[in-house]
This record gives C-alpha cells, structure tokens and sequence, in this order.
C-alpha cells in the first residue's frame, strides 16, 4: 500500500502515514478553508489501511491548533480507530500538548474521553513547538 | 472624498479604542491566515499566557470561516456581492483583556434562526457548553456540509465573558456584530 504525504502549509497539518512502519503522523495546525475536502483523502487512505486489518497501528498527533470543521475530522478519524480497536488491532496513539495551554490540553483530553483504546496525552517540550 | 484628516480621524479612533487590527472587505482563506498569524505574534510578543493566545486566536478563526461561509452560501442570491463585501473583524485590547469585535451583512429570514441560536448559548455555563459541544460533534453531517455546525459554541465555550449580539436593519438586510471577550 502506498504512503501518504501531505506537506504542511500555514492551515494543514503534516500528514505521514507509512503502511510499511505502520506509523500514522500528524503534525501542525489545522484551519483549512474546507476541512472535509482537506480531510477526504486521510479519511480514505485509513479506510483502506484499516480494512486490511493490520495487527497494530501507531498514531503521533501534535496538533497545536485544531478548528471546529477539522475537530469533527479529527473525532470521524478516532472513531474509526476505535472499531478498528474493537475488532482486535492494537492500536496505540500519541497526542503531544503545550501542558501550559489549557484549551490545548483539553482539546486532546474530549477527544480521548469519546474513545477507549490506549491514548495517552504526553506533555511537548517547548523547544519542539 | 477620503482625505489626510479622515485617515488621521480613522487611526485615531482605531488607537483610542485599543483596536490592533481591523479588516474589513472580502475575507480570504490567506487573509484569514495572514491576520491570524499576525495577532498571535503579537501577542505572542506581548508575553500574554498561551491560553489567551490560543483562544483569541481560535475565535477569530471562527468567526471570520463564519463570515465567509456564509457569504459563500449566498452565491446566486440578489444580495451575494453586497453580503460578501460587508465583513469587518476587529481585535483589540483594553483594561478588561481583548476583545474580537465583527460585524456582516445577513438576509433577514436568517437573522432570526441566528439570533435563536445565540440565545440558546448565551446563558449556557461552561459545563452546558461542553455538553452541547459534545451533542453536536457526535450529530451525522449531511454530506454536502462544509462546517461541522461547532462553530459558535466554540466561541461561547473560549469566550470569558458571555457574548453580545446585535441585528441592525440596513434596507433589505440585517447587519449583524457579536463581541466576544477573551
């Protein structure tokens, strides 16, 4: 299967996703002018991914800045994980946080109270912004 | 004819109100970006906590996608061009903190659906706010939508003061300002 690989840009984030590594990597802000068109092809690629049922997936997000259209993209993604996660894939996510910003760090914790599988919110040192 | 002393009145007026940026036209997606950029390097040189910076900067966003959207819906009626061109945002500072200040042009028939919603969040506390945040998040989106319909609680639930709102008659339409407070 092919990787995917979005470059980032002042309103998307950095898109990674390597099927061999079996890595899934975001990282930016996302504000795009039409968060479902930027979205259409991440949500398309995961669908393939996940339908051929792999044994485990990794998923780092460091999102400093995420809107409300592309939350929305973000919460369809993580309820994809989560039947995934419930028809046995190990699924492991990552979600890095300026702990001194509030609204950032609960942005990340709504999203992990809506899923069950491990989603641990991991303090980002500062010098990685 | 706008002259040296109507631009010396206008700076005057935009310093005297604390405003350290003020748009008004057309909203692009990079004129969006430019100016968010913008105020959050301000700020960011300001020292400010990185929690206002975030959600000032969160609430412009908001709002100005708001703006534009909605302008972008119109395409095809009578009034998309003067809709389009009215949108103005204004950031700035004063004793109380910053305050994110913008107005548009809407039809009338949607002034009052708008005017509902707001007052439906309006008194909301933060907890309620979460709740319909959550409600609405979970809610299927038919497939033709270009917003998540999040928008204005996001607002409501980042604002530190509860929002204003006005609807103001201007001919055939309503010229609608909300103030969110940060």
């Amino acid at each position: 299967m092919d990787n995917l690989f979005l470059e980032a840009t002042k309103a998307t984030p950095l898109i990674n996703f390597d099927a061999d590594k079996r890595i899934i990597f975001i990282k930016g802000q996302s504000y795009p002018e039409n968060a479902f068109k930027f979205y259409d092809p991440v949500f398309n690629w995961i669908d393939t991914y996940l339908a051929a049922n792999p044994s485990e997936i990794r998923i780092d997000v460091r999102l400093s800045y995420v809107n409300t259209s592309s939350s929305k993209c973000i919460m369809m993604l993580l309820e994809n994980f989560e039947k995934a996660f419930e028809r046995g894939v190990n699924i492991q996510l990552k979600w890095y946080c300026d702990m001194e910003n509030e609204s950032e760090v609960e942005c990340a914790e709504e999203f992990k109270e809506d899923v069950t599988f491990p989603f641990e919110i991991i303090p980002e040192l500062e010098k990685d912004h | 004819m706008f002259d040296e002393k109507m631009l010396i009145d206008l700076q005057s007026t935009l310093g005297s109100s604390g405003i350290l940026i003020s748009f008004s036209g057309r909203f692009s997606q990079g004129i969006i970006e430019e100016l968010g950029e913008a105020i959050m390097k301000h700020m960011e040189a300001e020292d400010r906590p990185r929690n206002s910076i975030y959600n000032v900067f969160a609430i412009f966003v908001e709002i100005t996608h708001n703006i534009k959207k909605y302008a972008v819906s119109k395409l095809g009626s009578e009034f998309y061009d003067r809709i389009y061109n009215s949108g103005i945002v204004t950031i700035g500072r004063n004793e109380e903190g910053y305050f994110i200040c913008s107005g548009n042009l809407i039809e009338k028939a949607d002034s009052e659906r708008l005017a509902e919603k707001l007052d439906s969040l309006i008194h909301l506390d933060k907890d309620q706010l979460k709740k319909r945040y959550k409600e609405q998040m979970k809610k299927d989106l038919p497939p033709d939508s270009t917003g998540a319909g999040l928008g204005l609680i996001d607002i409501a639930r980042k604002s530190s003061k509860s929002m204003n709102y006005s609807m103001r008659n201007m001919q055939d339409l309503s010229f609608f300002t909300l103030t969110v407070r940060v």
